[in-house]
This record gives structure tokens, sequence and C-alpha cells, in this order.
């Protein structure tokens, strides 16, 4: 049995951690707060576009272009290079939130070879992580994820929207994590670039409507709500049951609208995720120090009982060795009188 | 009295106007743009810029619009997407100024092609604040 001592000083130990930990909660459960209020004043604009950019693919006529990536040049084209926005954290502590999106980002990417794909990670630990392991990252793409604001938004929209454009990148998903409720959040992929034809939402909405099971990929993709990457969203399949095919008119132009409607949607989408994202981060760092804080309690608990009972037997020990030697004094003196 | 229509602007802030209309005059790429009652369904760009809307009480709004797109449903209804949205009495003036000020000095830096459009989006925002402000005095 340890002795009183080493007890006392894991005791202190503990204590302190904890107060490190309890600090930490409150300080995240602040920045949640400021991110919580964040999120639902970015929220309408988050699905708002989401829903605008749905509407407006549902009445878009076929076309060949870059954004749709079906132009002749694109079809031929034998490697398909996929750029992987990654949204992680800048600091650890927080629970499983930047293990869960690097594990997504690996399993993303682990089917192609290194030439195939290129990460732009978001995030200190994200980065870190990808550049160790030797993963295909693009180094000149740092950016932090703390406070979003639109004008990173902005800058990191542009810069991707350009390698696109460059066609050294044929298309961009992003993943993010969402905050569903303040107790679960979920690892999210959205396909950015390109944009799904008209004719491939329909198909897709047709197939959702035959599918009465709910067994086909698309109709998967659908109902689980989180990863559409080969299929529509509900978004956009309220669109095209909402009259898809009617004909809308564009001004000033179909390309003007076109270039700022993927503009706007990709400055939108990484700003809303920025925000899911600083929240999300956020709510995990402060449940996983609630939990630390919890089991540090309960540890100290624990602890403190074994303190007592080592106390307990010491004394008792003490006692009984005075005790003992008080009797040996005692019949020593006896004998002594005897003889 | 005209005819009235549901318009409603986000911006990335939060909802700016959600509420009755009976003319909206926003900035278009070629010029202003003004919408009334049972307008066509389209999609468009919308402009940096003034836009100005009548409400229900024939109350006139004026709200400074960052870059965004407005689409015109078949119920009549509008909705306006935009980065940002603001009135002009909260805008605030000095930030404004330094905001131009600072697009004006980047713009004179050898920039790449993506640098040169953020400084002059920026510059175009900070210009349709400050003309705005100095227009309500």
């Amino acid at each position: 049995m340890a002795s009183t001592k080493e007890i006392q000083n894991r005791i202190n130990s503990i204590q302190d951690t904890m107060k490190i930990t309890r600090a930490m909660y409150m300080m995240s459960s602040m920045k949640l707060r400021k991110a919580k209020q964040k999120l639902a004043d970015t929220e309408p604009f988050f699905i708002g576009t989401q829903i605008g950019i749905a509407e407006n693919l549902a009445h878009f006529p076929d076309i060949r272009h870059i954004y749709f990536d079906n132009r002749v040049e694109d079809e031929q084209e034998t490697i398909k290079k996929r750029g992987i926005v990654v949204f992680t954290g800048d600091k650890g502590m927080a629970g499983a939130y930047n293990h869960n999106a690097i594990k997504l980002a690996q399993e993303r990417v682990k089917q192609f070879s290194k030439d195939e794909y290129k990460l732009f990670v978001v995030g200190e630990v994200g980065r870190a992580f990808f550049v160790s392991n030797g993963y295909n990252v693009d180094e000149s793409f740092r950016y932090s994820s703390n406070n979003p604001t639109m004008h990173r938004a902005r800058i990191i929209s542009e810069y991707l929207i350009d390698l696109y454009n460059k066609e050294e990148l044929d298309r961009i998903d992003v993943i993010y994590t969402k905050m569903l409720n303040s107790v679960s959040e979920e690892t999210c992929v959205e396909r950015l670039l390109p944009l799904k034809t008209h004719k491939f939402l329909k198909e897709q909405a047709q197939e959702i409507a035959n599918d009465t099971e709910g067994a086909s990929k698309a109709a998967k993709e659908l109902s689980e709500g989180t990863k559409h990457v080969h299929s529509i969203n509900s978004y956009e399949l309220e669109a095209i049951q909402n009259g898809g095919d009617s004909w809308y008119p564009f001004y000033p132009s179909l390309s003007t609208v076109l270039e700022r409607l993927v503009h706007n949607h990709f400055t939108a989408f990484i700003y809303g995720a920025m925000v899911e994202c600083s929240a999300s981060e956020e709510n995990a760092r402060m449940m996983a120090m609630q939990s630390a804080t919890d089991n540090a309690e309960a540890m100290l608990h624990e602890l403190s009982i074994e303190y007592n009972r080592v106390r307990q037997s010491q004394i008792t020990q003490e006692i009984t060795e005075v005790i003992g030697g008080a009797k040996a004094l005692k019949s020593k003196k006896e004998k002594g009188k005897r003889g | 009295m005209a005819t009235l229509y549901n318009l409603k602007v986000t911006a990335c802030d939060g909802v700016f106007y959600d509420g009755d209309c009976e003319i909206l005059v926003l900035p278009g790429i070629d010029g202003q743009l003004a919408i009334l009652a049972h307008h066509e369904t389209f999609t468009g760009v919308v402009e940096i810029g003034e836009l100005r809307f009548k409400d229900g009480e024939g109350q006139w709004h004026y709200a400074v619009i960052s870059d965004g797109l407005i689409t015109v449903y078949g119920d009549g209804s509008v909705k306006i997407l935009a980065y940002s949205c603001e009135r002009p009495e909260d805008i605030d003036e000095f930030r404004a100024q330094e905001a131009l000020e600072r697009a004006q000095e980047q713009l004179q830096q050898k920039q790449s092609r993506i640098e040169y459009e953020i400084s002059t989006a920026n510059m175009a925002r900070a210009m349709a604040r400050l003309k705005s402000v100095s227009r309500g005095k």
C-alpha cells in the first residue's frame, strides 16, 4: 500500500490538473456562447445560399462549362485531380473533434495516389498531422480556424476557385463538422465544384422517387443527410420537386450569373463551414473538459478514501505498537518485582 | 395603393428584412433595376451599392448592399442573398474611410490577380458605404 505522502502528492497533482481543466471549461463555454450566437446569425444565410444554388441549378439549362466539368476536354481527362478542404481546429484537447475530421479525410484519399489529390487544411492540428504523415498537402494554404471572418472566407474561396479555373483541380470537396445540437455533432462532406447539372439532379430525384425502399445509393446518402458527394441533398430534391423544369431568365446573362453563383456559394459555404466548425470545436472542447473535470473528481474521491484508510491503518498500527510497548514494559516491571 | 409582395433580404450576419414591399430598387450590373409586384420569375446579379425599397406603409428604407444574388419566385416573392447589408445609420464612417485608404494603398502595390480583385471589391464596398453615409447627412 502506498504511503500517505505519496497519496497526498497524487491528490495535489490531480487538484492542479482539475484547476486547469475547469478553467478551460469556463473559457470554452464562453467562446461557445459567442460562436453559437454567430452560428445563429449565419444560419439563415448559410441555408439560404444552399437553397439558392439548388433552385438555380434546378433551372439551369444543360450547358457545357468548366464549372460543370463537362466540357469536351474535361470528359477526355483520364485523371481527375481532387482538392479536399479539411476543417480542423487550431488546438487539441477537444475530444474527438479533430480526430473525426482527419479520419474522414484519410478515408477519402486512401484509394488515390499522391498526384490525384491535394489537401487544403484549415487549422493547425490537421495540417501538422497531414504534413508529418506525408500526405500531399498544399503548403502555402495556411489559415487558422479561429474567429471566422468573411474576409478569410473570401480569400480561401478565391484561391480555390482560381486553382479550379487553372484546371489544377477538377473537383473540390469540403469536409467540415456540423453541430446538430449541443451534445452531438457530425462530420460532413459536401461537393462544391463541379456543380451538379440539371440533368443529374433530375435523374437523382427520379431515382429517389422510384425507390420506395430507400435502398439505392442516392436515397441512402440523402437519408443519412451528411455526405452528398455522389448524390443530391434535400434542398436540391425539394427544388426539383417544386417545378425544376420551368425556364428562368437570367439577368444580365447566364455566364455572369453562373460566375457569381459559384463565387457566392463557395464563399458562403466556406464561411458557414468555418462558423459551424468553430462552434463544434468549442462545444467538443467544453464537453471534453467537463468530463475531464468529472473524472478528476471521481479520482479524488477514491484517493481520499484510500488516503483515510491508509492513515487510519497507520494510526492503528502506532496504537498497537504503543500498547504493545507499554505491555512489554509492564510485564518486565512485574517480573522485576517478583524476582 | 400598389400591390405588395414579400421581400426577404438575407446577409451573412442575419436576416436584414423580411416583410412587405411595394417597390425595390437595386444596383444591377448595368445600372439600377426596379422590381414591382408581379415581376416575372428570374435570377439576377446584385452589385455593390445602395439598395432602397418602400415597405407596406409607404416608407422608404435604404441599405448598403455588397454583391449577391436576387431571385424572383413564381408566387411573386423576392429573395436577396448578399454578403452584407447595412442601414446607413449603422455604418461606421471611420472604419469605411480606413478600409478605403487601405484598399487604395494595396492597389498601388504589385499584387497577384486574386489580391487585386479582393482589393477592388473592398474598395467598392468602402466607397458605397461612404457614399450612403454622406448622402444621409
